[in-house]
Parts: structure tokens; sequence; C-alpha cells
């Protein structure tokens, strides 16, 4: 019950202090174009034999930061008692064919882009390291962060598809350019279901565009025409082949494991936490908010991906002898819990879900991140060799044991209130798929416990190559993603001041994800019998 | 101001033969040549755009001045001035007469847009193919012979279908080849004339699988020479195609089955050769056949919004596939020869990055705008399974761009051997490399600038009839 009221309360906090102070019409398009611009502009700047790397990596982290500080004046101006989108943009961009140039957000969206900015700065973190052609990396991280925020902003199908199809190519050059050995494969792999997941979009909306009159791909009017079942039912199928092959969901998971082992750290901290978190925003703006008919036909199927994935994720893990590997497909397992709380089609599974993408972006970065740290100061990645390193990376053994309770969603962390309204949320409506995603949960915590019991508290390999602990840049890029992780857990409603209702400075992402929620849930809200009588 | 309307033919015209004349003067009086015929094509652009908004015929009706004529005309000098500005004519055997091969093809394709019959439409297209003839033989005889054989066939084709329909319309204008369409019914003695002449076109434009006779002359000839070939002499064919599509709408049967053949196989093709390939030329050369497949599509919607998305595409795509093989100068040789670009070379590199990305198709850049503008015509036009090939092509298209540009950015140039070997850096020139940000600048900037574009493109189309 309590759950249910967090979810469907529409809350109405009292103005954290501060709002309303400084507030900007093109908040969304700035953090969008800023990233852009930067990263023009350090293309610019002269860097003759590498002379100025520390400035570009500077650079790009103190845009992070301008983007974070940006997206914190959004956060503390968003209006949590209004359930449209906010934030809104809107000019004509080609009439022709009715597309515009559309953003907004809604509490699901924001709570997106307070993940990517997240995202960003630990990325940039990440990737302090690189020491190869180092403006290049870090103007190719910065676009990829813009398309991120621009996926997530866009309200407009044309604005979608092209934003999702950016992503593309910054991701691509920098798996080849600065990837491990088999960076080759794990490139075109990318590509390819990538290039496969925006070619389903695409005919998604063509579809949609096609069968709504051909006037507009502005999702207030293309998402919201009256379609008929078979077409919904396309445009559907399209969109979960699109979702399916960004979270990643079985079978259409074939690029994780290589991209998440062999890519650059900060490039697979970027991919593992937000933009493949863009597959399950795409499900829950596209098909659940918008093509209830379609969505409740389909919801049995995306619940087997779900529990498929789940399952398939965790025996592969327990059998990997490659500790990146393991994490790669442990790090399927939060998308595949988002997609199951889609899939339930209940309001208090569906707030699950939103607040999943969330907590499953920065689980999933942080089991990626962590699994690379050890890896690369271990000096393997072989899991025969690696065993009781607990004494010696204490550090790392702390992160390790959170990114795993935060994979399981136990009480104290974020991800524990997002599991529990989707099992809660969906055991009504999917009882089957509820029991298969809790069993896949059980062999997914017995993968990890098996991983950490050998990796940290086994028995010490004396053969395995010198360790040594994370470093203090180390330490900072896992503290953020894990130190959020346990903030949203600790204060889901934001941290209040003692003894009254007033919000200190942050009016809490429950609070913020539950903007618009309502409106996405009121298909699926069952019947109230007492009202029938 | 009806008298400025042909300014810009009249200065293509007289720049081409100046050019000419200008090949045997001595060498140090052509230093600035390239840039003189860079202004004179950017001032024939400024009047084409400030004079041509005027709706008029000339020459008895032979020319007609419209919104399509605008578009079209202003696309190619766009291309033309552009590719004369990147070109490296150090590494062009004959920079007079390659300039003036250049502006004379351009003049073809403003013949074919301006056009009323099918002479017009004949005349136009040869021309620009037989300045193609002309550079490919500067540089490589037997290229230019075995291009001539293959035109000839192209030319013989396009003459036979166009005598075929003129005998069955009874008249070779296009309007009133439009009228008589429209009171016909479709007919075997239309259907396989059109079917030769639109083959003639498609063999001009070098589509899949007609490309056996113009690549190797592409790859062979000098860089400008390429462009010719792969850019200009692929927008007169596409114009042509646009034109007479136009005049044969009431009679979609006639021309749009084959017309999606065509496009199909194009699409996927191009895609598909140009991830195989290796070389950056030919891989342009594929890429840029997979761009001209989609313009295709949008002709075989035979619906007005279908010609407009295609109309705005086939300016994206003129600009790119022309000046593409300019801009990689010497880089025929291979792969290698682009590596390290992006350090040595930093603007022409990014000037390439973009072209190959465009005609691939990818976000936020002019190729994509345009594909997808076709795409959404496809899609109300019902034509789901051309759509889908149209993605597969694009998907292999991006990664066979993303290949290319690993080369220019990711790759460590190569070592002085290699260089001297054959993949010579291009010459740095003020012109070279503001003509490479500007090339830059028109690619990036054409989606930002989509609206009025597509708005003029969407005109063009309903002056050639379409509502």
């Amino acid at each position: 019950m309590i759950l249910a009221g967090i979810a469907l309360a529409s809350p109405t906090p009292a103005a954290v202090p501060g709002a309303g102070i400084f507030t900007s019409p093109l908040i969304l398009s700035l953090s969008i174009w800023v990233p852009v611009a930067v990263a023009i502009g350090m293309n610019l700047i002269p860097n003759p034999r590498g002379r100025y790397d520390t400035l570009m990596k500077q650079i790009a982290f103190f845009t992070n930061l301008g983007i974070v500080f940006i997206l914190f004046i959004a956060y503390n101006q968003f209006q949590t008692f209004l359930p449209g989108m906010q934030f809104e943009e809107k000019l004509p961009w080609l009439p022709s064919i009715g597309a515009t140039y559309h953003l907004g957000v809604d509490g699901p969206g924001m709570t997106m882009m307070v993940l990517s900015g997240i995202i960003g700065i630990a990325a940039v973190l990440a990737s302090w390291g690189v020491r190869e052609r180092v403006r290049s990396y870090f103007c190719l991280l910065l676009l990829i962060q813009a398309a991120v925020n621009g996926a997530i902003a866009a309200h407009d199908m044309f604005v979608l598809v092209l934003f999702w199809g950016a992503v593309i190519i910054p991701a691509a050059l920098l798996m080849l350019g600065w990837g491990g050995p088999r960076r080759e494969a794990a490139t075109w792999r990318l590509v390819g279901y990538w290039g496969l997941g925006t070619a389903a979009l695409l005919v998604a909306t063509m579809t949609a565009y096609a069968a709504s009159g051909g006037s507009s791909f502005d999702m207030d009017v293309l998402l919201k025409a009256t379609l008929t079942p078979r077409v919904q039912l396309a445009v559907g199928a399209a969109l979960i082949v699109a979702a399916a092959t960004r979270l990643p969901l079985f079978p259409l998971h074939g690029w994780a494991r290589d991209v998440y082992s062999d890519a650059p750290l900060g490039v697979s901290v970027v991919i593992a936490g937000s933009a493949s978190r863009l597959g399950a925003f795409l499900l829950l703006r596209a098909l659940v908010a918008s093509n209830p008919d379609a969505a409740r036909l389909l919801a049995p199927f995306i619940a087997v991906l779900a529990a498929v994935t789940i399952g398939y994720a965790a025996l592969v893990a327990l059998r990997s002898v490659d500790l990146r590997s393991a994490a790669a497909h442990l790090a399927m397992v939060p998308g595949a819990i988002t997609v199951f709380g889609l899939a339930a089609l209940t309001p208090l599974s569906i707030a699950g879900a939103v607040l999943s993408m969330f907590t499953g972006g920065l689980a999933a970065a942080l089991i990626v991140a962590t699994a690379w740290t050890l890896s690369d100061r271990a000096q393997t990645r072989s899991l025969q060799l690696l065993s009781g390193l607990a004494p010696r990376m204490p550090i790392l053994t702390w992160v390790f044991v959170i990114a795993a309770l935060a994979l399981l969603g136990v009480p104290l962390m974020a991800s524990f209130p997002a599991e529990t309204m989707i099992l809660f949320g969906s055991f009504k409506t999917q009882p089957v798929g509820a029991f298969a995603i809790a069993a896949g949960l059980v062999l997914t915590a017995v993968a990890l416990a098996v991983l950490v019991h050998r990796v940290l508290f086994g028995e010490p390999n004396h053969d395995a190559p010198a360790v040594s602990d994370a470093s203090l840049r180390e330490t900072w890029y896992l503290g953020l993603l894990a130190g959020a992780l346990l903030w949203v857990g600790l204060f889901p409603g934001g941290p209040k001041l003692p003894g009254t209702e007033q919000p200190i400075f942050d009016a809490g992402l429950i609070n913020i994800m539950s903007a618009g929620l309502s409106d996405i849930a009121s298909p699926y809200v069952p019947p109230n019998p007492a009202a029938t009588q | 101001m009806r008298n400025y309307v042909l300014v810009p033919e009249a200065l293509v015209v007289a720049g081409a033969v100046l050019l000419v004349l200008l090949g045997r003067a001595p060498r140090r009086s052509r230093r600035w040549a390239p840039l003189v015929a860079t202004v004179l094509v950017a001032v024939a652009l400024a009047v084409e755009l400030w004079a041509g908004a005027t709706l008029s015929t000339y020459l008895g009706g032979a020319l007609v001045q419209d919104r399509f004529a605008l578009f079209a005309k202003a696309a190619v000098l766009l291309a033309a001035g552009l590719a004369i500005a990147v070109t490296d004519w150090s590494d062009e055997s004959a920079p007079a007469i390659g300039m003036a091969m250049i502006l004379l093809a351009a003049f073809g394709v403003m013949i074919v847009a301006s056009a009323t019959d099918f002479v017009g439409l004949w005349a136009g297209l040869e021309l620009a193919a037989a300045a193609g003839v002309v550079l490919a033989s500067v540089r490589r005889a037997d290229l230019g012979l075995r291009l001539l054989v293959a035109g000839g066939v192209a030319s013989a084709l396009v003459l036979i279908g166009l005598a075929f329909v003129y005998a069955t319309t009874g008249s070779a204008d296009l309007s009133t080849v439009r009228r008589v369409a429209a009171s016909a019914t479709d007919t075997l003695p239309l259907a396989i004339p059109v079917f030769l002449l639109l083959g003639g076109l498609a063999v001009r434009a070098g589509l899949p699988p007609f490309q056996f006779a113009r690549l190797p002359v592409g790859l062979g000839a000098s860089p400008l020479g390429a462009g010719i070939l792969i850019g200009l002499v692929a927008a007169a064919a596409l114009t042509v195609a646009f034109k007479i599509s136009a005049a044969l709408l009431p009679l979609p049967a006639a021309f749009s089955p084959y017309l999606m053949v065509v496009a199909a196989v194009a699409m996927v093709g191009g895609g598909a050769a140009a991830l195989a390939t290796r070389s950056p030329r030919a891989r342009l050369a594929y890429l840029a056949a997979g761009q001209v497949g989609w313009v295709a599509a949008g002709l075989a919607t035979h619906y007005r919004i279908g010609l407009g998305a295609s109309l705005f595409l086939l300016g994206a795509f003129v600009v790119a596939a022309t000046a593409g093989p300019a801009v990689m100068a010497g880089a025929d040789v291979g792969e290698f020869a682009l590596a390290g670009m992006g350090l040595l070379r930093p603007a022409r590199a990014a000037g390439i990055a973009l072209v190959f990305l465009s005609l691939a198709g990818v976000p936020p850049l002019a190729g994509f705008f345009g594909e997808f503008a076709v795409a959404s015509a496809l899609a109300q036009s019902g034509a789901f399974w051309l759509l889908a090939l149209g993605l597969l092509g694009a998907v292999m298209s991006m990664a066979a761009a993303a290949g290319t540009l690993r080369a220019i950015y990711l790759q460590s140039p190569p070592d002085e051997n290699r260089r001297a070997a054959g993949a010579r850096l291009p010459v740095l020139t003020r012109l070279s490399t503001g003509g490479a940000v500007a090339l830059c600048a028109v690619i990036a900037g054409y989606g930002v600038f989509a609206n009025p574009i597509i708005s003029l493109a969407d005109q063009g189309a309903e002056a050639l009839g379409l509502r």
C-alpha cells in the first residue's frame, strides 16, 4: 500500500529552497548542444604532439560538470505536480513531412536526464587514463552524451530517430580506436545490432506515420493517433526489436559481451549506464504510454524475453571464465527487470520500471566498471587466476559488493524500491513471469555469490600477477556510481528537515519520476469494484 | 529580372571556354585559375538564387525557369564550386581542362533541369557525360575509351527509349507527353521504351548492377574526373529521370515498378559493395550508388511528396558525390592513403568524413535528412518492403563509412616509403582549406536549414506539374 501510494499519489511536495532562481527556455537544448559545441571547439584547439591533452580532459570534465549544473537547475525547477511535458521547446523543422524540433521531459524523462548527467561525469573520470589521441576520444565521448540526451528529450519521432542513430558512429569509433584486442569484432557487432535497432525504430515510426495520415512526427500526434490493432501490433513488434537491440534482451544481445569486455572503460560506462537504458525508455514512451492495446497484446511476449534474458545472463555469468565477460552478462539483468516492469502493465510496476531505468543504469555501469577496474588492477581477466583479492583490494572489494547488492536489489540500495515495486506490481498480471523473474534473480544471486566468493574471498592465488587497489581517480568514478545508488536508496523521497516535510535541496527522485506517471499508467488502472457496485 | 535568369548559364559557359583557352597560356598565369573559377561559380550561384525565382520560358519555350530548375541548378553550381575549391590542383594532369570540364558538366545538368522537351534532356545529359569522358581521357586514354563505349550504349538506350515514347505519344514536348499520358492507358509499347530509357539512365548513373563500365573508370580518373562521373553525371541522369517520371505520372505502371527494382538493387547492392571494398574511392562510389537508389525510390512513389523528398536528397547527394573524390585527392591508391589524415590535414579530413557519413545517411547530416524524407514518402505510399531494403542498405553503408573514418582518424599516417608509392598528401592551400570548411558547413548545415531547402524542393516537385 505504501509503495502504491508512492507510485500513484502525484505528490506535491513543498518547493525546494532556491527553486525559481534561474530558468531557461532552452534548458534541454543546452544539455544537447553544449557538448556538441564543445566537441567542435576542442577540435579547433591546436594540440601539437598532445601538449594539451590534460587540458582536453579538463574541458571534457568541466563540460560534463556544466551539463550536470544545467540538469540540476532543470531538476530543481521541475514541477512534480504537473502531469505533462515540461521545459518544452518546439520549432518547425521539416514542415513538408511534419517533423518538428520538439523537446520536452516528463517525470521519467527527467529521471533519465539525471542518470545521463551522472553517467557522463563517471565516464569522463573513468577515461582519465586515456593517453592516445586524447582530443578525439573526448570529442567522441561528448558526442555520445549529446546524442543520448537528445534521444531522452526528443518529443518528436524524427528527432528521436536522429539522436538514436547518432549514438552509433561515435561509439563505433571509440571502440575501434581505443578498444581491447577483440575491438574489431566488438565494433561490427555493435554497429550491426544497433543499426538493426535503428532500422526497426525507423520502420515503427514510418508505419505509425503512414497509418496516422502522414501529417506529423510529433509524439503528441503520432503516438496518440487511432491506429488499427494490426498496425499497433506491427509498430509494437518493431519497437520491441529496437529496444531489445539496445538494452540488450535475449536473443538480440550479441554485442553486449564483446562491447562491455573490450570497449574502453569510459565507453562501457556510457553504454551500460545511459545509452542502453534508451531501449527501456523507448518502450515506455512509444509502446506502454501510447499503444495500450498493443502493449497488452505484446506484454506476455516482452515478459518472456525479460525472464529468458535474466536466466540466460545468470547462467552464462555462472559458467564464464572471464571476469569482464561475466560482468557483461550480469549487466544485462537490470534492463530485463525494467522491461518486465513495463510488461506487467500495472501502475505500480510501471513506476518501478521507471525507477529501475535509473537504478539499473547505475548498477549496470557499476558492475561493468568495477570488473574492468579490478581486472586492470589485477593484470588479468581470467577467473582461474583471480582469487582471494579482498585483503589486497579493500576499496574494490567494497565497490564490487555494493555493485552485486545493487544488481540484486537489496534494501538500502536504490534498486530495492524499484525491484520491489516491479515484483509487487506484476504478481497479479504476470504471475508466471514474476516467478520466473524471481527465479532468475535467485540464479543471478548464485552467480554473483560464486563470483564474489571466488574473486574476493577465495584462497589467494600466489601464481597470479601482482595486484593493487583502486587509485584515487578510480575510487572517484566508482564512488560516484555507488554513492548515487546509495543516496537514492536512502532518500528516495529526498532528505527532509527533521520533523517537517520541508525538502532540504533534493525534491526526491520518487517525486520527480512520478510526474506524468499517472497519465502513462491510466489505461492500466484496474477497475475499482467498489465504484462499479 | 527576367533578363538575368540565363546569366548563370552564360557565366558557366564563358568560364569553361576561357579555361580551355587558358590551358595554352604559360603556367604562371594559370595560378589563380582555381580561385577565379570558384568565384565565378559562386557569382553564378548567387545570381541563380537572386534571379532564378522568376518564372519564365526561353528560346521559344525550349528552356523553362521554374522552381525545379532553380533547385537543381543551385545544387549543381554549389557542388561544382565546392569541388573546384577543394581539388588538389597539383594532382590534376590538366588543371585548366579539369575546371572547364566540371563547368561544362554543370552546364549539362543545368540544361537538363531547364529542358522542356526530349532534345534538351538528351543534349544536357550527353554534355555532362562527354565532360566526364574528356576528363577521364586526360589521365588514361584507355579508360576514356571504355567510358565512351559504355556511354554510347547508355546513350543509345536513352535515345531509343525517347524515340519510342515520342512515337507512342506523338510529341517530344514534356507537357504534351503528360497530357497524352493522362488520356492513355498502360500499354506494352509504352512500357518497353520507358524500360529502355530508364535502363540507359541507370547505366549513366552507374547503378548496381550497371556499374561494370563506369566504376573502373571512376577509379582510374583524376579526383575531379571521378567527381564528375560519380556526382554530376549521375545527377544529370537523375534529373532526366525526374522529368520523365513527372511527364509519365498519369501512367505510373509504366515506370514505377522498374524504378522500385532499380532502387532496391542500388540501395542494398551499394551498401553491400561499400562494405566489401577497401578502396576509399570505390567505397565512396558505392555509397553514392546507394544514395542514388534512395532518390530512385522516392521517384518510384510517383507522388509529389516523394518527388519533393527525392529532389531534396538529390541536393545533398550531388554536393557530397561531386566534391567527395576531389576532397579525397590522391586517396584512390588505397585506404592507407587516408590513414592519419585527421592529424595531417584536419579540414580536409573532416570534409572526407562528412562526405562519407552523409552518403551513408548517418544522422544528423545532409544525407540523413534526405533519406528520412524519402523514407516518409515510401511509408506514405505503402512501399514498406522497399523501405526495409533501404534501411538494410543504410545499415551496411553506415558500417562501411565507419571503416573509412577509422582510417582517417584512428590509424597512424603511413611511412614515407609508402607515401612515395602514391599516397601523396594533398598540397595545402588556402582555397582548398576554405573549400573543405565550406563543404563541411554545407553538409552539416543542410539539415539545420532543411526547412527552406525542402520547401524549395517541394515547390520544385510542384513545378513539374505534380499536385
